[in-house]
């Protein structure tokens, strides 16, 4: 990676660790045949490759009163007591029974965790470094981590070192860990399609085993506004698609407390100016252009209502909108206690504030669509900040061809932008400016992609022979991003290592205008898990290869035990390519 | 579309004098508009009167003939019925719904004129369902016990309501395929299916008037049949005995497939694909269990197309021992009238690795008489059985091992086409063949999930290269709804080639896809295929293609088989089916 979000104490412990290594005899970290997803910066296993049994009395020893290290240590003890995951790899050498059996070793009765700060919070940038020590000669392992989250990924880690029946887990194991970016997310748009509590607990769930951090929620958007907020009830109740499609204040809390149970941050997106038709079901007067037809047949592409079908815009020139907005916010705020709101600011579509008489007034005195944009943020971006926020806003604030606001309005000091546009140019143009930058590149990291275009009428299709739009699967960003293309991706291309550092790192997305929750987990998984890895512990090797095919083997293994754990992620491979390892591959440039 | 025999076009052009003579005025039901929508849509579904519903008895029944898998279909659709409770996206605009239960519709009655006509390609699937304004009796006839099961399925789909059931009134439907060959295949050796998905999936085949279910069971990553003459095959080459099809399986998988009017195709893919045949019988396969395509080597010395090497040696006689006995317990456990065979992808590498073949050819003998070898003394056998032999159109048609057409005698074998779309179609026809159209580049379900194969350096870099560009499998990119829907599978062909086409067949093939993606790769795109190889893809008056209505119908029915228990795939927001028309492009 062009970059480390490595801190000097992490180093320091790094370098300790190291020369600890070099002293016995060396093994190579690469040669190891345990399986953890994503890969750990360090992983150390005794050359005799031995394996002890799990006691049944085995217990996660956490002297810490902490509601979520608890939590999350009653839960680990259940699942690595009651997984008994059994590798797909027979050949694996983990279950060979060819080899001589290893010197037996005491039956492991414990793993003890220590932390040095037990109060840091679940913030951007908390310490995840944990290392994990189970060792050969003790019948004891030892988690230690700055903080209860860094635990948690230890947990997660030892957790995916216990397999079979009885369990076993690998004894003379060392491992250091810390993620090279601390932003490691997931967006999911519940606006499109509705998904339930349960669905979004399931992917906080999934989220934590792949040691992501991040749910970046897009509660809201034009189609519908499930959200239900104490001052502004009317927005859900008829904004939101029915109401068996809504999200309570109970619902929230327990979205909320389930991220922290699981060192998952959840943070909510009130998408606005645009994709705000949904407000007008309760507030028709603060939204323009709402319930018209997206793209009139007589009308060219710059005067198109919207980026797609569900028109809305709030109006910055009625008063109004601040009165309802700032109740939003404020409700929002209480509701989640991450401190990043997500404020949205995508694809203000010209053509829509221009159908409303007051904005139309204001452009023939001279104003400009830059300037209602400027207006309506000057209103909004302080309110927010004033509660203790620091405000992301999509990357169209600043760098839309055409309505934008000026880099002086937004104080980088509070303000992050998501890029998903132009690859790495535009992350550059982000960090150029000075500004803090999440990756979410379209062409890479939009999970919806490839599955066709969900416009009706559409005559691209009334062909025999795909045209160039077909036939790259059809959808706007298409093709379909395959987990290769994700994990090679590095979001810090062509960045110098100053300006990397303002990469504070990337998020996946699913929009659902094809998703719900019936393809919920096959879109997201095992590709997000790939951005995963490469966030966490890199993409490349120690030579600086990318490790995408030693990768493929671990992440087929992956797959197999996320499954296991209930989450119904999609096959990369058959199942003989796990079971004949190496016999799947390409040793071929091209084919 | 130019697929239907005489006695249907009879029957059209009957039925439709007798509309115009009868009916006032006629409006086309099902187009959309009133969100009364029957998938695949019929071809003649008219009101009678305006449109209307009715008040479905709480003591509706269904009166069917005595017929063993009939009476078994009546029943699963009256419980169908009445509990499911469909309640549309859009609530239907009806002029009329009457709610004296005094009028209530209590008895669908249903004629069959030819009871005894078994499920064989080409049986008449014809059905006309007539479901007067106000009446207590609604009448389904139909030739076959088949065509009743179809007629059955469009009521299913009249119905809707909670707590209250309406039945879609004052309406007449005339159906039939226009193709008679209306499959789906899905692998079950490079990944397994239990048992319950294969159920699942041809229930919902028949709830989308499918008819073939092509079971592609072997191949070079596992055998999961288990056959008694030949046990071994299977507890050697399965993944494991949890994922092994018994006989009793297999019974039941066929009978499952009858009480829905489902065929249930077996294929035995030979002689090349059959890796997996090597754990029980190493001596008659060559190339078994070695590297596909060593690094030293250029493509056209690869071993197998894909991982997983192996061919039957067709100069080995024991290969023909084994797999003799594999068609007899084939055709003993499928009654179905067609054995598929494979034939497809012959790789000259895996061949050329075995010493007696290397002896052959250096004798002059060449790879494709190794193959007239093996198809000289195989379908002559499995027609012993009064089978037609399907084969993969590469038996013919591929550029370097192929067989002659003497060696495939017109009558007994149809070539299935997968390569080069129309162009295909038309040598297979053009040759005096019948065909079954899968062309990858529409049918495919499995393409564009990027490639499967490990260690691969297209991707190591930071631009997509162009493989990388449309998913990155061979066969990307991903096909959508739109690209099965339009495919026209007789393209291009006089109509007298276009009657050799028999139909089509989406194909799931298992590299990327399990149990997990089972439901949501098949549906909804299957329904496209469906509905286009049923009534057609086009608007009967104007000839354009009507996927743009279509969408709209294709969303609802999306969401009524998510209901009867399918994990279909959304293609829209819920949004664009509640505002009708809201998410058409108008450019």
């Amino acid at each position: 990676m062009v970059r480390s979000h490595t801190s000097i104490s992490n180093v320091v412990a790094l370098i300790f660790f190291l020369v600890l290594l070099i002293i016995p005899s060396v093994q190579s970290t690469t040669a190891t045949t345990i399986d953890v997803w994503p890969k750990p910066r360090l992983l150390r296993w005794a050359p005799l490759h031995q394996l002890s049994l799990l006691s049944p009395s085995f217990t996660i020893a956490s002297p810490y009163d902490h509601p979520h290290l608890s939590s999350a240590v009653s839960r680990y003890l259940t699942l690595i007591k009651t997984e008994h995951h059994l590798p797909s790899s027979v050949n694996n050498p983990l279950t060979a029974t060819s080899s001589p059996p290893p010197p037996p070793s005491p039956p492991l009765q414990s793993l003890h965790i220590f932390i040095h700060r037990l109060h840091a919070p679940l913030h951007h940038g908390v310490n995840e470094s944990y290392t994990l020590h189970v060792p050969n000669d003790r019948p004891t392992a030892n988690l230690t981590a700055e903080t209860p989250w860094g635990a948690m990924r230890g947990l997660e880690t030892f957790s995916q070192l216990v397999w079979g029946r009885p369990s076993r887990v690998p004894v003379g194991v060392y491992v250091w860990d810390d993620p090279i970016f601390p932003h490691r997310g997931l967006l999911l748009d519940t606006s499109r399609n509705y998904y339930g509590v349960g669905d979004i607990m399931r992917t906080i769930y999934a989220m934590s085993a792949n040691k992501m951090n991040v749910f970046h929620w897009h509660i809201t958007d034009s189609p519908s506004f499930p959200l239900n907020l104490p001052s502004e009830p009317g927005l859900a109740a008829k904004g939101s698609y029915g109401d068996d499609m809504q999200y309570s204040p109970d619902d929230v809390k327990k979205i909320v407390e389930f991220g922290l149970d699981h060192g998952v941050r959840v943070i909510p997106e009130i998408d606005s100016p645009g994709h705000t038709g949904s407000w007008a079901e309760a507030y028709p007067e603060i939204v323009t252009c709402a319930n018209m037809f997206w793209w009139p047949a007589e009308s060219k592409g710059e005067d198109k209502l919207a980026a797609e079908p569900g028109t809305g815009q709030l109006n910055p020139l009625n008063p109004k909108t601040y009165q309802v907005f700032k109740n939003v916010i404020s409700d929002v705020v209480k509701m989640f206690p991450e401190p990043f709101f997500h404020a949205g600011a995508d694809e203000v579509t010209p053509g829509c504030w221009k159908t409303d008489p007051t904005i139309q007034s204001f452009l023939s005195n001279g104003g400009s669509l830059s300037q209602v944009l400027e207006k309506f943020v000057n209103e909004t971006f302080p309110y927010i900040v004033s509660l203790n926020r620091t405000v992301i806003y999509w990357e169209d604030v600043l760098l839309d061809g055409v309505v934008k606001v000026d880099s002086s309005i937004l104080d980088p000091k509070y303000t992050i932008l998501q890029t998903w546009n132009n690859g790495p140019n535009n992350t550059k143009k982000i960090v150029d400016a000075g500004y803090r930058a999440i990756v979410s590149s379209a062409d890479y990291y939009y999970l919806d992609c490839g599955h066709g275009g969900f416009l009706g009428n559409d005559s691209q299709y009334d062909q025999l022979v795909g045209s160039d739009t077909v036939s790259n699967g059809g959808s706007w960003c298409a093709p379909f991003k395959t987990w290769q293309t994700i994990y090679n991706y590095d979001i810090t291309y062509g960045l110098s290592e100053e300006k990397a550092t303002l990469v504070l790192g990337g998020e996946v997305a699913l929009w659902s205008e094809q998703a719900d929750p019936t393809v919920l987990d096959s879109r997201l998984w095992p590709r997000a898990s790939a951005m995963a890895e490469a966030l966490w512990s890199g993409n490349r090797d120690e030579t600086g290869k990318k490790r995408y095919a030693e990768a493929t083997d671990r992440l087929n293994e992956w797959r197999h035990r996320m499954v296991s754990r209930g989450i119904g992620a999609e096959p990369i491979q058959p199942l003989w390519c796990v079971r004949n390892p190496g016999m799947c591959n390409a040793v071929h440039a091209s084919i | 579309m130019p697929h239907g025999s005489v006695i249907p076009a009879i029957i059209l052009i009957f039925s439709l004098f007798i509309l115009q003579l009868c009916i006032a005025s006629v409006a086309s039901a099902g187009g959309g508009g009133n969100g009364i929508n029957v998938w695949p849509k019929p071809r003649i579904m008219s009101w009678t009167t305006q449109p209307r519903a009715n008040l479905l008895s709480p003591s509706f029944a269904i009166s069917s003939p005595k017929h063993f898998y009939l009476s078994s279909a009546a029943n699963r659709y009256l419980k169908l019925i009445k509990t499911e409770h469909h309640q549309p996206l859009v609530t239907p605009s009806l002029i009329n719904i009457t709610t004296s239960s005094s009028s209530a519709l209590h008895t669908l009655f249903i004629t069959v004129e030819s009871l005894l006509t078994p499920l064989q390609h080409g049986v008449n699937e014809t059905y006309t369902l007539s479901i007067p304004a106000d009446a207590s009796i609604a009448n389904l006839t139909a030739h076959t016990v088949w065509g009743a099961m179809r007629g059955l399925e469009t009521f299913s789909q009249l119905v809707w309501g909670k707590p209250n059931l309406l039945v879609a009134s004052g309406l007449y439907v005339w159906d039939s395929p226009l193709f008679a060959h209306r499959g789906l295949m899905v692998d079950t050796s490079r990944n397994y299916y239990g048992v319950d998905d294969i159920l699942r999936t041809i229930k919902t085949m028949s709830f989308n008037k499918m008819n073939v279910f092509h079971w592609h069971i072997t191949d070079s990553h596992s055998f999961p049949l288990v056959l008694p003459s030949e046990p071994d095959l299977a507890a050697k080459g399965s993944y494991g005995h949890d994922m092994q099809y018994s006989p009793d399986d297999v019974k039941k998988i066929v009978e499952f497939g009858l009480t829905h009017g489902v065929r249930v195709l077996p294929e035995i893919d030979s002689p090349g694909h059959t890796g997996s045949w090597a754990e029980a019988y190493p001596e008659i396969v060559t190339c078994a269990n070695k590297f596909w395509w060593p690094a030293e080597s250029n493509w056209t010395n690869r071993l197998a197309s894909e991982p997983g090497t192996g061919h039957l040696n067709p100069l080995n006689p024991k290969t023909y021992k084994i797999l003799k006995n594999v068609i007899n317990d084939i055709v003993n456990l499928f009654p179905e009238a067609f054995y598929h065979a494979g034939a497809d992808e012959i790789i000259p590498g895996c061949w050329k690795a075995d010493s007696t073949i290397q002896s052959f050819l250096s004798n002059g003998g060449t790879l494709s008489q190794l193959l007239e070898k093996f198809v000289g003394s195989t379908l002559p056998y499995i027609v012993f059985f009064n089978r037609t032999v399907v084969y993969w159109e590469d038996v013919l048609l591929d550029d370097n091992v192929n067989v002659r057409p003497s060696f495939l005698p017109k009558e007994h074998t149809i070539l299935q086409t997968w390569n080069n779309g129309p162009n295909n179609t038309k040598r297979i026809v053009d040759a005096g063949y019948r065909a079954i159209v899968s062309s990858s580049e529409f049918y495919y379900l499995d393409c564009g999930h990027g490639d499967f194969l490990g260690n691969d350096s297209q991707y190591d870099q930071l631009q997509p290269s162009s493989s990388a560009n449309n998913g990155g499998s061979w066969c990307g990119p991903f096909k959508t709804w739109q690209t099965i829907y339009d495919y026209d599978i007789t393209y291009g062909l006089s109509e007298e080639e276009a009657k050799m086409v028999i139909g089509g067949e989406v194909a799931l093939w298992s590299e990327q896809a399990d149990p997990k993606v089972l439901d949501v790769r098949l549906w909804p795109r299957t329904s496209a295929m469906a509905e286009t190889l049923w009534s057609g893809n086009r608007d009967e008056e104007t000839g354009i293609k009507r996927y743009a209505q279509a969408t709209d119908r294709l969303n609802e029915w999306r969401y009524r088989m998510v209901s009867r228990g399918v994990g279909a795939e959304p293609i829209q927001p819920l949004w664009c089916l509640r505002n009708p028309g809201m998410c058409n492009t108008a450019h």
